[in-house]
């Protein structure tokens, strides 16, 4: 089994200073768990903070030197064709770039290999050459898939939590640099200071006062059914009624 | 605003009596008493307020955000019941150009984030006189109050077939915008159809009106604007809901392809999340324990038996009988829950922040004029230690 992951030059919410992505360290861990010889592909015009990567867990770095204007897919692309790899790991969106998020769909699109989003846990499947995915969904649901490989992943943020750094393997790492082309890209439209904005609000129109107040502040306006003092089991009864009239306790039956 | 503007110098041309010849050097002179070719609107009071009458209810009330609005008679009903007045259906009979809005709506839902993304597919189709087509896999049924011009089915599952479905129409209808929702689903299947389209994806637009679209890029340190694209994903909050005109929502058969499955995924099968274990903040039903419980071994067993995700108050978790872990509200965890049952909960500001975004509350407390009682769906005086036990039994009767 031959893991890969995708890393790219992350910025630290709070301090802003360059670091490694904390999706990108998880799917380092899943990959080191696949494959203890895991390396990891960066294209850009330096390496940085993604040297982080070696301390957790990967054994190895490719940096593609490009220029930072220039498009990384086909690069990657042709790079992941000739390592060919099972798995290829990214984070749900890469930073530094235009942080669309696209570079891993368009590797899969390229190389006409299946992508799976959201995983949390990989193991090999029974069947050899294939692979059990396990995706997250919202609310706290999974999915497993059984895939045939090579598949490209993205990792979501409830997957295992990075490995703890290690310096010395992050010195001990070996890098291997080469100069890549790619067809210059200029994103359309004007670019600014980031300025953080307000969420918009739904604003309630008409009705009372009273009303709008409540839409405000999140109560609700009519306020509900209120039963005074009664039996425990009525009260039992009507729990029940209001849970089922909402379709609540799924799990319970 | 509302009231047309005059022009006094059209006026007076208008009142102009045939002008003398010229070089006669005679003044120019006015019929004063002429009347005016468009005669003078005179403002009626009573109607301008009257529009902003609030029918109804006991006391006199105006909706000053109607003021204005034209003058309809005013409406003099007796005190009492108002008459239920359905507003009228905004159609768009034969729309310049079409905004596809793909909404997540989980079982038939449409959730915060599809509304504010009908919001925003209204705001781009009002601007040139185009309609909005929101596509879902089941249609909800408040789609039109959403904002919804027209509504389709799209049927396939897996995301794959979803995406070469979504592209076929794409190329079929020629849409001005496409606009998805920034979620795991919505933000997944934007993606893929931007690369079978090979088209450019502005995503998690933070920002959006009819001229510009505005996004952060870069690691967040600078922000990239330009002319809505067609591909566009937006980001939680980046436009309002649609307002209260409803739009007609008229079903339209898209008759897409069958798509068959991707060989290459084997197997694919769902694992429901287990309340046990889920993490409050994903939990979808919690039943939270106060001050108003002391038998705890019988809450667990309620929680159990319910399917819900046990969570507690800052007063249990202070005293060390539930986990800090379990907390609900400012200081513990913000629940994305839809329903939310809380057992002997007065209701702290603090708590109630933490259930905001809980869409159904049900409460248990022996205090009437309990914040809680006042915030719930369905409120219950009665001790909680009481009502534990009988809803357990309920249960059980239920299941044998």
């Amino acid at each position: 089994m031959k893991a890969l992951v995708l890393l790219s030059q992350g910025r630290h919410p709070v301090s802003a200073k360059p670091c490694l992505l904390r999706a990108e360290a998880q799917a380092a861990r899943l990959a080191a768990g696949l494959d203890a010889r895991a390396t990891g592909l960066h294209a850009g015009p330096a390496l940085g903070a993604v040297r982080e990567a070696l301390g957790r867990g990967l054994a190895g770095l490719t940096h593609l030197r490009m220029a930072a204007d220039a498009d990384p897919v086909p690069a990657l692309a042709a790079e992941i064709a000739t390592a060919a790899p099972d798995v290829v790991f990214a984070g749900p969106r890469g930073q530094g770039g235009e942080d669309t998020g696209l570079v891993p769909y368009a590797l899969a699109h390229r190389l006409g290999w299946p992508l799976l989003p959201d995983a949390v846990a990989l193991v090999p499947g029974v069947e050899a050459g294939t692979m059990v995915v396990e995706q997250a969904l919202p609310k706290g649901a999974r999915r497993r898939v059984t895939v045939r490989l090579p598949i490209v992943v993205t990792v979501h943020a409830g997957a295992p939590a990075p490995l703890p750094f290690a310096f010395a393997k992050a010195r001990r790492g070996d890098v291997d640099v080469r100069a890549a082309e790619g067809p210059v890209c200029a994103p359309e439209g004007e670019e600014r200071p980031y300025r953080k904005r307000p969420k918009l609000a739904a604003r309630p129109l008409g009705g009372t006062a009273a009303e709008r107040l409540a839409a405000a502040t999140g109560g609700s306006a009519a306020g509900g059914r209120v039963l005074v003092r009664p039996a425990p089991e009525e009260a039992a009864r009507e729990i029940l009624a209001f849970l089922r009239q909402i379709g609540m306790p799924k799990s319970a039956r | 605003m509302s009231r047309p503007r005059r022009d006094p110098r059209a006026e007076r041309v208008a009142r102009q009596i045939a002008a003398a010849p010229a070089g006669t050097g005679a003044r120019p002179r006015f019929d004063l008493f002429a009347s005016p070719a468009a005669p003078v609107s005179r403002r009626d009071p009573r109607a301008y307020w009257a529009a902003a009458r609030v029918v109804g209810g006991a006391r006199l009330r105006f909706d000053l955000s109607l003021l204005g609005q034209g003058g309809g008679p005013a409406v003099h009903e007796p005190a009492g019941e108002p008459a239920p007045k359905a507003p009228p259906v905004r159609i768009i009979e034969d729309p310049a150009f079409l905004v596809v809005a793909l909404a997540d709506a989980p079982g038939g839902h449409l959730t915060t984030q599809d509304r504010q993304l009908l919001g925003a597919a209204r705001l781009l189709a009002d601007s040139g006189g185009g309609a909005v087509l929101l596509l879902a896999s089941l249609l909800p049924e408040d789609a039109g109050a959403a904002g919804a011009d027209r509504v389709g089915v799209l049927r396939a599952a897996d995301p794959d077939g979803r995406a070469d479905a979504l592209a076929a129409a794409i190329l079929a209808h020629a849409p001005r915008h496409v606009l998805f929702p920034e979620t795991q689903a919505g933000g997944d299947l934007a993606r893929r159809v931007a690369v079978r389209l090979g088209e450019p994806l502005f995503c998690g637009a933070e920002q959006i009106s009819a001229k510009s679209v505005a996004r952060p890029a870069r690691g967040g340190t600078v922000e990239r604007r330009c002319a809505p694209p067609r591909l566009i994903t937006l980001a939680d909050g980046a436009a309002a809901p649609h307002g209260r005109v409803p739009h007609e929502a008229r079903v339209l058969d898209l008759s897409l392809p069958e798509e068959a499955g991707d060989a290459r995924i084997l197997a694919a099968e769902s694992v429901p999340a287990d309340p046990a274990t889920v993490a409050l903040g994903e939990a979808d039903f919690v039943l939270s324990a106060g001050n108003g419980v002391s038998d705890f071994a019988a809450f667990r067993a309620l929680a159990e038996a319910l399917g819900a995700t046990p969570g507690a108050s800052r007063m249990v978790c202070d005293a060390g009988l539930m986990p800090r872990a379990a907390q609900v509200g400012a200081s513990g965890t913000v629940l994305e829950a839809r329903c939310y049952f809380a057992l002997g909960i007065a209701g702290a500001p603090q708590h109630l922040q933490g259930i905001a975004k809980c869409e159904h509350v049900l409460a248990v407390n022996t205090d009437l004029h309990a914040a809680m009682v006042e915030r719930a769906g369905l409120a219950i005086v009665q001790d909680a230690q009481l009502v534990m036990p009988a809803l357990l039994q309920a249960l059980r009767e239920e299941g044998a």
